[in-house]
């Protein structure tokens, strides 16, 4: 690597990583990256035939993966660690909806786990023996001819 | 130490008995304490119903017991009824109310109060110190170890505003008030816990084992100590971790437990009476009898459950993908098996949001009956074929009652067999004689368990 584009890469690292913290969600793809950095992890791209999976994974074992459409947004996310990742970071705007869903659009397991439904939202997220796994998407997002069931 | 024991499939249980009485040591290891195995009453009574809530709290298919914890090496206990029975978790965890003014031992970590927080998949948490106490459970003593007061704040828990040095909080991502996790959003009260504690006893001893007695991780570690106001991970030994308790009683009782619920009308039951007998095939009231083994993986499942020609595996253990197939847990309060989607055929749908039921599985028809559901051990050790029977909820909660053997849900709602998983609650429980396991104890012999089992 040249002396010229390790500074554009030091540069580039320290533009994303002052990022705001709303990727994730209903954000463009660049904003991966922002997550990425949050997560100090590894970064994977699988291609499918309607949509792109980003896969990060850190060395704890914590997996995020977004689901971007052939637009370029991310129209879900989905996670695995020990705990539930931090949702002010994941959810991008959609953010307000996690936090403006109603008692009856939600779904409570007594402490184990919680599902909220509404036209725009849907997060699910359940934790068992010090394991966690959730998704949430944005039904409108969801690129022709693809399914929630994508996202695992 | 491995304590190997009779095959119960061949010894009848008078036979076990005396074989038991003839060899003390044998059966009881070497420690002179255990001389009072076959005298001491191993079996406690469980309550199943609605909790110290009452049903207006919400609560169904709760499961209950009383616990004793005292001042180690003291007779200043305080006995405490209402406490829920889970499997599905590892650790005693009391409200501080319900043991009052009985003194627990504070375990300090570098000179400050060890702190657990437990961020629970509900957004809500859990965050209180560890603090040693005898702990007795029907006749059966646990001396001297962890046991977590939950929301007894000597520091207040790391938080978005004052996090540990590595960015974590306890609480959550800020939900909104109708969410559990609101703040304060701390699981200490009676109110909020529907029940006066916790009693973990899971297939396995400790909460985290081997990987806290470093801090080999940050998102999600749960010990810390706040030394000055300001919270830092901290590692623990296994000694001072939650803690199993089942694990750790001083009797050879102590490989898992074998638990009885009567069988109820398909309509319910206000409450019901059960029992709790400590120890598996270690005494003529714990054999196996006609129970068959079932080996778990790593993370305490199966890693196979097949039905209707599909395969739900626990790729999330293997991968960190996907569902987790199927596992038993009388802390989930219903039947969470797959998903409304894949089971509509069945006649089975979410409930309307406008209906009792909400949350739960209906069925047009009435009952549904899901059948040659097969649950496959690890290594294939174990497999069972099992029928369930899924009411309508909403049916179920126009009675009184709160103990129901045919309540379901979704294990993921809105979800897909790629993601479910099979959670045999409570309801699975009522009219079964089930045992836990604990990994790493005495094992029955001739069966490879590594990680636990349950025998049914």
């Amino acid at each position: 690597m040249s002396y010229a584009k390790a500074i554009l890469s030091a540069l580039l690292v320290l533009v994303l990583g002052s990022m705001p913290a709303w990727a994730g969600l209903g954000q463009p793809e660049a904003s991966v990256t922002s997550d990425q950095l949050h997560m100090k992890s590894e970064h994977r791209v699988q291609d499918f035939q309607a949509y792109k999976v980003h896969e990060l994974a850190n060395t704890e074992g914590a997996v995020v993966r977004e689901y971007v459409s052939p637009e370029g947004t991310v129209f879900g996310i989905s996670w695995q660690g020990r705990s539930t990742p931090d949702m002010n970071q994941l959810l991008g705007n959609y953010v307000n909806n996690f936090q403006t869903a109603t008692r009856d659009q939600t779904q409570i397991r007594q402490r184990r786990g919680i599902t909220i439904k509404t036209n725009d939202f849907v997060y699910t997220n359940f934790c068992r023996m010090g394991v966690c796994s959730g998704s949430a998407y944005a039904p409108r997002l969801l690129p022709n001819n693809v399914s929630a069931e994508v996202m695992r | 130490m491995k304590r190997q024991f009779f095959s119960t499939a061949l010894a009848p249980p008078f036979l076990l008995g005396v074989m038991c009485l003839l060899a003390v040591a044998g059966c009881g290891g070497s420690n002179s304490r255990t001389a009072t195995t076959t005298t001491i009453n191993n079996t406690a009574t469980l309550t199943a119903g609605s909790g110290p809530n009452g049903l207006s709290g919400g609560i169904v298919n709760g499961l209950y017991i009383t616990v004793t914890v005292c001042q180690h090496g003291t007779t200043t206990c305080a006995t405490i009824d209402n406490v829920q029975v889970d499997t599905g978790s590892i650790g005693l965890r009391l409200v501080p109310a319900a043991v009052g003014s009985v003194t627990l031992t504070p375990i300090n970590v570098n000179g400050s109060p060890l702190e657990e927080c437990i961020q629970y998949g509900d957004t809500s948490y859990s965050w209180g110190p560890l603090k040693l106490a005898d702990v007795q459970i029907a006749g059966e003593k646990a001396l001297n170890i962890p046991v977590q007061l939950l929301g007894q704040v000597t520091a207040p828990p790391p938080s978005a505003t004052q996090p540990t040095a590595a960015g974590v909080s306890c609480l959550q991502s800020t939900p909104n008030s109708t969410l559990p996790g609101t703040p304060p959003g701390n699981e200490d009260t009676v109110a909020t816990l529907g029940s006066n504690g916790i009693l973990g006893i899971g297939g396995f001893i400790f909460d985290c084992g081997n990987n806290c007695t470093t801090v080999s991780f940050t998102a999600g570690y749960p010990y810390y100590i706040c030394p000055n106001g300001t919270c830092q991970a901290v590692g623990v030994p296994t000694v001072d971790q939650a803690v199993n308790p089942v694990a750790q009683f001083t009797s050879t009782d102590n490989n898992g437990v074998m638990i009885t619920l009567p069988t109820i009308a398909s309509t319910g039951a206000v409450t019901v009476s059960g029992t709790m007998n400590f120890g598996i095939a270690t005494r003529a009231d714990n054999v196996l009898g006609n129970a068959k083994i079932y080996a778990l993986d790593q993370c305490g499942n199966f890693p196979t459950v097949t039905f209707n020609g599909i395969s739900y595996t626990d790729t999330q253990c293997t991968n960190n993908t996907g569902g987790m197939g199927g596992f038993l847990d009388t802390g989930s309060n219903a039947l969470f098996v797959s998903d409304a989607n894949t089971l509509k055929t069945f006649g089975i749908s979410d409930c309307a949001s406008t209906t009792a039921g909400v949350g739960f599985y209906c069925v047009s028809g009435g009952t549904a009956t899901l059948s040659n559901i097969n649950f496959i051990g690890f290594g294939g050790v174990g497999s069972a074929n099992i029928s369930l029977n899924i009411n309508n909820a909403t049916t179920l909660f126009s009675t009184n009652n709160a103990v129901f053997n045919d309540l379901g849900s979704d294990s993921v709602p809105g979800g897909s067999p790629a993601v479910d998983f099979w959670d045999l609650g409570m309801p699975f429980f009522l009219g079964k004689t089930v045992f836990v396991g604990i990994a790493g104890t005495a094992a029955p012999t001739g069966v490879n368990v590594p990680n636990g089992f349950v025998a049914f």
